[in-house]
């Protein structure tokens, strides 16, 4: 569990990395605030009881209100998504694999489709529920159809990974010709929320929707890494894994119900926000090498960081207008995917 | 003195952002979200005051110079709180609702009006308006300039049809290539082709994408096609080619193929949408003669 000496400066490289984004989420935003507000602000929000004055009392109601729901939310998203494709990858034994595979993302975004186009069929509910009819539906999306998924890979009480990852593609592409059904129902305003949606954005972050997500996030961040040895064991091979004494069928079911949880509360929270799980967990791969007791939390720090940084080029790119995340992660990931193809070659 | 007044009114709105807005009171810095609604704005006089608009507030012009916010239902709570706003001017539209939370709870007062293309809603719209920029006749001047320009306009379709048989009209969401939308029932589409004297002969609801033969099977005598780039014979040539199945209509073949701009058709009735209709009505009854300026004019 402990870090050997080799990979020690990574990771206190990654920690400072992933405070000093933090710091600048906070700081950084399309209303400038000097420094000074800034901090003294930060500290007031700490409890600390320092003289206030209108400009800091502005600082303290951007921070509270806006930046820290806003990073807080980000912080989750990045590492749950990272930390699930890291799940993914080991179970797969595929690098390739990301989240998505196990249907949770379409499942997702045929849920929010389902809450976007019908939403108005919905109109007899609650006053206080239709604010999170979008992201209840999003999130019940990606577990069903992930537990479909399960149920098809599942054969004489065990799961076959080959046959749960063709039947995620097959309902993958089932729900996305669903979504494009919903799509072609859908009129010129819907149509835009929805592909907004797709894109993703930390935009509008509340306490209340926060919560959820950071209790699922904490949940997969303590879980998984109680599994790591079983994902180096299966690394190996599955009846290599089983032989050395894992419980494997149990793992892979963890594996699986992680994923649907942290990815469905992250989806549903910020929408889809692509690549941050695919590439992530390749990069640290190559920094800390396949041992996923490194591997997990590297990838934990440096998910987070990612999508913060990412955030922060949405937020400042076109201010005041806003950029939708998934096109700042797609943008950065993609092309480093490349790199990553390329510089394997040689 | 006057100074402590403005001071005041600003807590005023600051604190009591539902109150009615005193004059001394009268929110100064406005972000525009909905195209409709920041035309009235400038209509009204009140273009001085806005300080950011969002991405389909494109008329006129010099809306574009402004800040763009973004989208109207993507609205981001700190970009538009960096542009120090009193006052957030939207339709049904703007969203999503938990920034506008976030705007509220920073003292901006949002001001929800609809977008729905009725003459009483674009009648409460200006009354509030007026309210908002302190100039409540103007206001009133041009609802009744509006509704009296709608009014002549009946009268010359009314005339115009003693003459003419109203024509068969479908209009298009053109964009160049793919197969063009067309406008249904329940759109604003309809709403001014009706408005204009023509018929809409398309029976599904919203834009729809039709296939050829559905098309060349309704046989407009008027296509109408919402399209900007359409200006000039080469542009309509080209659309004809790359659309064979609109170059076998009657439409076609007459060379009744009329232009209007899109932006007519979102966020309910604008200022312009009077001239819209003259322009398509001349198009739909080619023997009267055309409603001019000066028409306009008279009550």
């Amino acid at each position: 569990m402990i870090p050997t000496l080799s990979t020690r400066p990574l990771f206190i490289a990654l920690g400072l990395l992933l405070m000093l984004v933090l710091w600048l989420s906070l700081a950084l935003g399309p209303v400038n605030l000097p420094l000074g507000d800034t901090l003294r602000a930060a500290l007031r929000l700490l409890g600390l009881p320092l003289a206030t004055d209108d400009a800091v009392q502005q600082a303290e109601l951007i921070l509270a209100q806006i930046r820290m729901p806003r990073t807080l939310l980000g912080l989750a998203v990045g590492t749950v998504l990272a930390l699930c494709g890291v799940a993914m990858q080991g179970l797969f034994r595929n690098p390739l694999a990301d989240p998505g595979l196990v249907g949770v993302s379409s499942g997702a975004a045929l849920g929010a489709a389902v809450a976007i186009v019908g939403g108005a069929a919905f109109g007899g509910l609650p006053e206080a529920f239709a604010p999170y009819l979008l992201s209840l539906c999003a999130f019940a999306g990606g577990l069903l159809v992930t537990a479909l998924v399960y149920r098809l890979g599942r054969r004489d009480g065990q799961i076959h990974v080959a046959t749960m990852l063709l039947a995620g593609i097959a309902l993958t592409a089932l729900a996305g010709a669903a979504i494009g059904l919903f799509t072609y129902l859908a009129d010129d305003a819907t149509l835009r929320t929805l592909t907004f949606w797709n894109l993703g954005s930390l935009n509008g972050a509340s306490y209340a929707r926060l919560w959820p997500l950071l209790l699922a996030t904490l949940a997969v961040a303590l879980w998984l890494p109680r599994r790591a040895r079983a994902l180096n064991a299966l690394l190996l091979g599955e009846s290599e894994a089983r032989h050395l004494g894992f419980d494997i069928e149990r793992v892979k079911r963890e594996l699986v119900f992680c994923t649907a949880l942290g990815v469905g509360a992250a989806v549903a929270a910020a929408g889809l926000i692509g690549f941050i799980g695919l590439v992530v967990p390749h990069l640290m791969r190559l920094l800390v090498g396949p041992d996923h007791r490194l591997l997990l939390p590297a990838s934990a720090l440096a998910g987070a960081s990612l999508l913060l940084l990412a955030d922060l080029v949405a937020r400042l790119a076109l201010a005041p207008a806003e950029l939708p995340i998934g096109i700042v992660t797609a943008l950065i990931g993609a092309p480093f995917f490349l790199y990553l193809l390329l510089r394997g070659r040689h | 003195m006057r100074l402590a007044n403005i001071l005041g009114g600003l807590a005023a709105v600051l604190l009591f952002p539902n109150l009615v807005l005193a004059s001394e009171s009268l929110p100064q810095r406005w972000v525009s979200s909905g195209g409709a609604l920041s035309e009235w704005v400038v209509v009204l006089g009140g273009e001085r005051k806005l300080v950011g608009v969002d991405t389909t507030s494109r008329h006129p012009v010099s809306l574009t110079q402004l800040p763009s916010v973004g989208y109207q239902r993507q609205l981001a709570a700190e970009g538009i709180l960096a542009l120090r706003p009193d006052l957030l001017l939207g339709s049904e539209e703007m969203g999503p609702p938990p920034v506008l939370e976030q705007l509220a709870a920073a003292g901006v007062h949002i001001e929800r009006l609809t977008a729905r293309a009725e003459l009483h809603s674009l009648q409460a719209n200006l009354q509030r308006l007026g309210q908002l920029l302190g100039d409540e006749a103007g206001a009133q001047r041009a609802f009744a300039d509006y509704q009296a320009r709608l009014q002549t306009q009946q009268q010359w379709v009314e005339q115009a049809q003693r003459s003419q048989e109203a024509p068969g009209v479908l209009l298009l969401l053109g964009h160049a290539g793919g197969s063009p939308l067309v406008g249904g029932v329940d759109t604003a589409a309809d709403w001014l082709i009706n408005r204009a004297g023509g018929r809409n002969l398309a029976s599904h609801s919203g834009y729809k994408a039709l296939s050829s033969e559905a098309l060349l099977a309704l046989d407009p005598q008027v296509v109408v096609v919402a399209d900007r780039a359409l200006e000039g014979d080469a542009a309509r040539r080209a659309l004809l080619q790359q659309n064979p199945a609109l170059a076998g209509t009657r439409a076609a073949r007459e060379g009744r193929l009329l232009a209007l701009d899109p932006t007519l058709l979102v966020g309910g009735l604008g200022p312009r949408v009077p001239d819209g209709l003259a322009m398509l009505a001349a198009g739909f009854y080619p023997a009267s003669q055309p409603l001019t300026a000066e028409a306009k004019r008279e009550p």
